[in-house]
């Protein structure tokens, strides 16, 4: 039986430097447990297989008692039920309903950049990526863009005062930005029920006999796509930008070459992921790579560390786009794999090729120092400014 | 040579079709399926050798013949 380290997440510095913060999870061990009693799981080797047996490593237990008012569809559900959530949900956002929607996603972000391309400076994380995520999720549900604002306040509230292993007392401004979310939300649900349109949220209203849906049910999926879907893409461009601008000679060479946008979208995914581990509890006793896990144990599986797993990468620190086709787990594995990769996918893709259409030289503002907020219930950028030749156009 | 993905293992990543659109294709739940019957010629072999890296569900074979 392996003893507690004195290992805490918290105490990772990630603030400037991801590489330290990952490592020094990484070399605590491949399988360990932390000084909270929590087990970690930092291998590649052992994050797949968490991920390819989710009846050993719930994610109901992990997601169904953190005080949520609404279930986490369908990330709170284990299998077998876990299963119908998935066929109805993964057909809406697969990549073919996504190019559906792509000329209005790609109209709205040109929008979003062309605001402030003529002023030389923006702020990429307060002008781009705070707004974009939430227009996508407002267009998905076929919701007006005028709810933007509101619901980014609520989901940051949320998301800000929510900090992994910190108090459990409810901080009484996330009760009352939730419950305002979930009051929003329903009166969405019935105006939908009343006027179906072409649009996620009515089709899953739409479903009948044994195939519909709870209230609650579309309340918890409502619940998950906003707290899992739009920070998360909200870091994930912070971190592509904060790339493409500290290496002038990574973004050159993928202007010149339209191709190497989808690997130099993979290879910040894989070393910057935005949630870089995610919980289970297990459901029995199991060895993970030679080490025994009691049942019952809060489980972390660091997806951030078997990503950059030395071995499976030439380059497992730094973006290298030759190994962009050797993958990564940023959005899980196995049947929870992230229910909105497609779309953050092209997201991220959107707002890559629109904001060098308009401004292809930039750099972070002299002086400025990015910090990754840690701990967060997201890896994120608090800011980004970036400053560029003044009225804007490719030069 | 034959290219082959296990349905059951398969969750939807859709790294094969994004990387090799010539070899795969998606379904209506983003799942990715071999184009045709999946016989490849040695050129293709090389390129399919990608997907195969690139599945995270290690859903994806080439069988010798």
């Amino acid at each position: 039986m392996t003893t507690p380290t004195t290992f805490r997440l918290v105490d990772a510095p990630m603030a400037l430097d991801r590489t330290a913060g990952f490592r020094f999870v990484s070399e605590a061990g491949e399988v360990f447990q932390a000084a909270d009693g929590s087990w970690v799981l930092t291998s590649a080797e052992a994050v797949h297989f968490a991920h390819r047996h989710p009846e050993i490593f719930s994610s109901a237990e992990a997601f169904g008692a953190a005080g949520m008012p609404v279930p986490l569809i369908p990330v709170a559900v284990d299998p077998p039920a876990h299963r119908k959530y998935r066929q109805v949900l993964d057909p809406m956002l697969a990549p073919r309903v996504i190019n559906a929607l792509e000329d209005d996603l790609r109209a709205q972000i040109r929008d979003l950049v062309a605001a402030f391309a003529a002023k030389g400076e923006c702020d990429v994380v307060r002008d781009v990526a705070r707004l974009y995520p939430t227009q996508v999720f407002l267009t998905l549900l076929g919701l007006p863009l005028t709810d933007r604002d509101q619901l980014v306040s609520w989901v940051e509230t949320i998301n800000e005062q929510s900090i992994p292993g910190g108090t459990a007392e409810p901080v009484p401004a996330v009760v009352e930005a939730g419950m305002a979310m979930l009051d929003y939300v329903q009166v969405c649900i019935e105006e939908k029920r009343q006027h179906p349109g072409d649009d996620m949220l009515s089709r899953v209203l739409a479903l009948e006999g044994d195939d519909a849906w709870s209230n609650d049910d579309v309340l918890g999926l409502c619940w998950l796509l906003t707290l899992a879907g739009l920070d998360t893409v909200t870091a994930a461009i912070g971190f592509t930008m904060l790339h493409l601008a500290r290496n002038p000679e990574l973004r050159r060479g993928m202007l010149a070459d339209p191709e190497l946008v989808g690997p130099v979208i993979e290879e910040v995914l894989r070393i910057e992921p935005p949630a870089p581990n995610t919980p289970r509890v297990t459901t029995q006793d199991v060895e993970v790579c030679g080490v025994h896990i009691p049942a019952g144990s809060p489980t972390i599986l660091f997806l951030a560390t078997a990503n950059r797993e030395a071995g499976r990468y030439e380059h497992p620190d730094d973006i290298d786009l030759a190994q962009a086709d050797r993958g990564h787990v940023t959005f899980g594995g196995g049947i929870h794999r992230c229910l909105g990769s497609h779309l953050a996918r092209r997201e991220i893709r959107l707002v890559v090729e629109e904001f060098h259409k308009l401004i292809p030289e930039y750099e972070v503002a002299p002086g400025f120092e990015p910090r990754a907020v840690w701990p967060s219930s997201t890896l994120h950028l608090a800011s980004l400014p970036l400053v560029f030749p003044a009225g804007g156009g490719p030069s | 040579m034959q290219l082959v993905i296990d349905d059951a293992r398969c969750t939807g990543n859709g790294r094969c079709y994004a990387l090799l659109p010539d070899l795969f294709t998606d379904d209506e739940r983003g799942h990715g399926h071999v184009v045709g019957d999946g016989a490849l010629s040695d050129d293709q072999a090389e390129a399919a050798r990608r997907a195969v890296v690139a599945c995270p569900e290690d859903a994806i074979t080439i069988k010798d013949q």
